[in-house]
């Protein structure tokens, strides 16, 4: 029998912290201060979980990785991959045979090893690179806390624009088949994405992208995004509830369940009092 | 009156209305060249039908993400072979002039990455050419082309807020703190953070206040060869000066901030990638007194694909329109040579230790 992976319905979002959000540019200097040093975010890690949070949607970077060594508690990752800084986002080609090139040496004697096969024959494809990349960033999260593994962004999204499909169901079967957690997939693109996947007849577990009332960061546009969220058979967690801090988080996580998302994913830039606040959503 | 982006409304309306098949090719396929291959691809009516880059790694690189075009390692071949109407050019500065000469002289619109040449003479041959040609070439300058700008240059040329009587704009960033990160912005050619960065709020400066007659700069090379710090004052036509600072090696900058502040007859105008602030003294334009405020999320978002935000994919839009037959986008060669000319000022004002230089017509 196949194997069924369930959606996490709460994620405290952690992406602010790697750039990815939409969030003011004052909001995000205060939060990178406020989680400058490692144990202000553990103890906003371990507060999001007592309130009701599944588990972090995060980059494995050396800030998260920091805090969770601080934590005597297991915190359950969904580890956005592959890992790309803000530098890499947005002023490198993303050229996944050179981020494997600068990956390789700090990666593990093991998943070196795996992600020598893991690749093997690709020729540039980034549908067998990307496997190869994430093998090798895989252990910047310790097993036990991996709860979900989600294809970052910017590789989703130029990939969506080629309509590179095969990309997406190899990252799905190598994710399950590979870490035995769910697959999901991280876009600016949701509505774009969700018309795609359903062409292709692609399930990913879920799906994680922008939700808000005000339509900031909704692609192709606002209707067209709500028209493919309500038919979509992959649930949806919402990101970007604050649509750029001009809703008050309580209005945007209502707007996004009632128009068809299966699951929230408040940032921590998007909270004053995560415990509170978290706890509210979560009830 | 509303503060919007009409003119980026329509230029998503006029991409999708479109039925007629147009061929583009992509010369230069770093990030720049990847952008623009992305926003192509999902251009409606647009066809990529070849891409061109001397490094295999980066050809290569094109076809795992997905692009199924014919790639090429020089450019006259891709353009022999694949005869597009239109090439954007994204290769680093000191081949790109040459690129676009090749492409104007083989029939092909032009999109050129900014600036433009190593020269302003370099840019007006290329404007020249593309006059001779009746070829449309642009310039990339994606910062006039974000909402919350677009919106402010609307608000100015409305009128609303009078007579100007200064401005000040700025683009700070923290990405260059060794001669080595400058290098690897500038890719080999010269000019630091003004030619590589803040050129874009240059153009945007001279569609909200025109081109400045003089200038006056001092720079600062704090890591390297190249000028990571450059603070001017310009004169506009009308007489208000216009203060400018950039620099790319500003700690506590992790997100590029730009920021435009002007005072005028009637009022004030505060814009910055988050927001537009108007306060007025009375109304005008269409405008109440008072403040009035617009943030990202209340402005339109017409790109229908998002990459890395709104501007990249309407930028292409509106150059791709213009080439099927539409109107000109404001980015033309012609208003980007203006931009050039500004800099070629500034660098010459800085190398004189500040004195007063006239911009060029």
């Amino acid at each position: 029998m196949k194997r069924t992976f369930a959606a996490p319905r709460l994620l405290l979002g952690a992406r602010s912290l790697s750039g990815v959000s939409r969030a003011t540019r004052d909001r995000m200097i205060e939060l990178a201060a406020r989680y400058h040093g490692p144990e202000s975010l553990a103890v906003t890690l371990s507060k999001a979980l007592d309130a009701g949070a599944e588990g972090i949607l995060a980059t494995p970077g050396p800030g998260l990785r920091a805090a969770l060594r601080e934590l005597k508690r297991t915190v359950p990752i969904a580890a956005v991959l592959p890992v790309l800084d803000e530098h890499e986002r947005r002023e490198v080609e993303p050229s996944l045979e050179a981020l494997i090139r600068e990956r390789f040496p700090q990666a593990g004697f093991a998943a070196k090893w795996r992600a020598r096969f893991a690749g093997l024959g690709a020729g540039g494809d980034w549908s067998r690179l990307v496997p190869k990349l994430i093998e090798l960033e895989s252990g910047a999260v310790r097993r036990r806390e991996l709860c979900a593994v989600v294809l970052a962004e910017p590789i989703a999204d130029c990939a969506l624009a080629t309509g590179h499909s095969r990309l997406f169901a190899r990252f799905i079967k190598f994710v399950h088949g590979r870490f035995r957690v769910p697959a999901g997939i991280e876009t600016c693109n949701l509505g774009v994405l969700l018309s795609s996947l359903a062409e292709w007849e692609i399930a990913p577990d879920f799906i994680v992208g922008p939700v808000n009332p005000a339509g900031l960061g909704m692609k192709p546009d606002r209707d067209t995004l709500l028209a493919a969220l309500r038919r979509s058979p992959v649930p949806v967690l919402a990101t970007e509830l604050r649509a750029g801090g001009t809703v008050p988080l309580a209005e945007g996580a209502r707007f996004a369940l009632e128009s068809g998302a299966r699951g929230l994913v408040p940032d921590l830039v998007d909270f004053e009092d995560v415990a509170g606040e978290l706890k509210t959503l979560a009830g | 009156m509303m503060i919007d982006s009409t003119a980026s409304a329509e230029i998503s309306d006029r991409s999708a209305s479109r039925t007629d098949t147009l061929r583009v090719a992509v010369v230069g396929l770093g990030a720049r060249g990847i952008g623009h291959a992305t926003a192509l691809a999902t251009i409606p009516g647009c066809e990529l039908v070849g891409l061109a880059d001397p490094r295999g790694a980066a050809r290569r690189n094109l076809r795992g993400m997905g692009h199924t075009a014919p790639r090429y390692r020089r450019v006259e071949q891709m353009l022999e072979k694949t005869s597009p109407q239109a090439v954007f050019v994204s290769a680093p500065l000191p081949a790109r002039a040459a690129l676009a000469r090749t492409a104007l002289e083989q029939g092909c619109a032009v999109f050129l990455e900014r600036p433009m040449a190593t020269t302003a003479e370099q840019g007006a041959e290329l404007v020249a050419l593309a006059a001779e040609q009746g070829m449309p070439l642009a310039v990339a300058h994606t910062l006039a082309f974000e909402p919350v700008f677009d919106a402010a240059r609307r608000a100015i040329s409305s009128g609303a807020l009078g007579k100007l009587s200064e401005a000040r704009a700025s683009m700070y960033a923290s990405r260059v703190f060794s001669a080595r990160e400058a290098t690897r912005y500038a890719h080999g050619a010269a000019g630091g953070v003004l030619a590589h960065m803040s050129v874009d709020l240059l153009f945007v400066l001279g569609r909200m206040f025109g081109t400045p007659v003089e200038v006056r700069a001092t720079a600062s090379r704090l890591y390297g060869t190249l000028e990571d710090e450059l603070h001017a004052m310009m004169t506009t036509e009308g007489g208000a000066e216009v203060g400018f600072d950039s620099s790319w090696s500003v700690p506590g900058h992790p997100y590029p901030a730009t920021v435009i502040e002007l005072a005028a007859e009637r009022g004030h105008l505060l814009v910055s990638d988050d927001a537009l602030e108007l306060d007025l003294s009375e109304p005008s334009g269409g405008f109440p007194a008072g403040s009035t405020l617009r943030r990202i999320a209340d402005l339109p978002q017409p790109a229908r694909f998002d990459v890395s935000g709104e501007a990249r994919w309407l930028e292409d839009a509106a150059f791709v329109a213009w080439v099927a037959g539409g109107s000109a986008p404001f980015n033309t060669g012609e208003a980007a040579l203006q931009t050039q000319r500004v800099m070629e000022a500034l660098y010459e004002s800085a190398a004189a230790g500040g004195t007063s230089v006239s911009v060029a017509r």
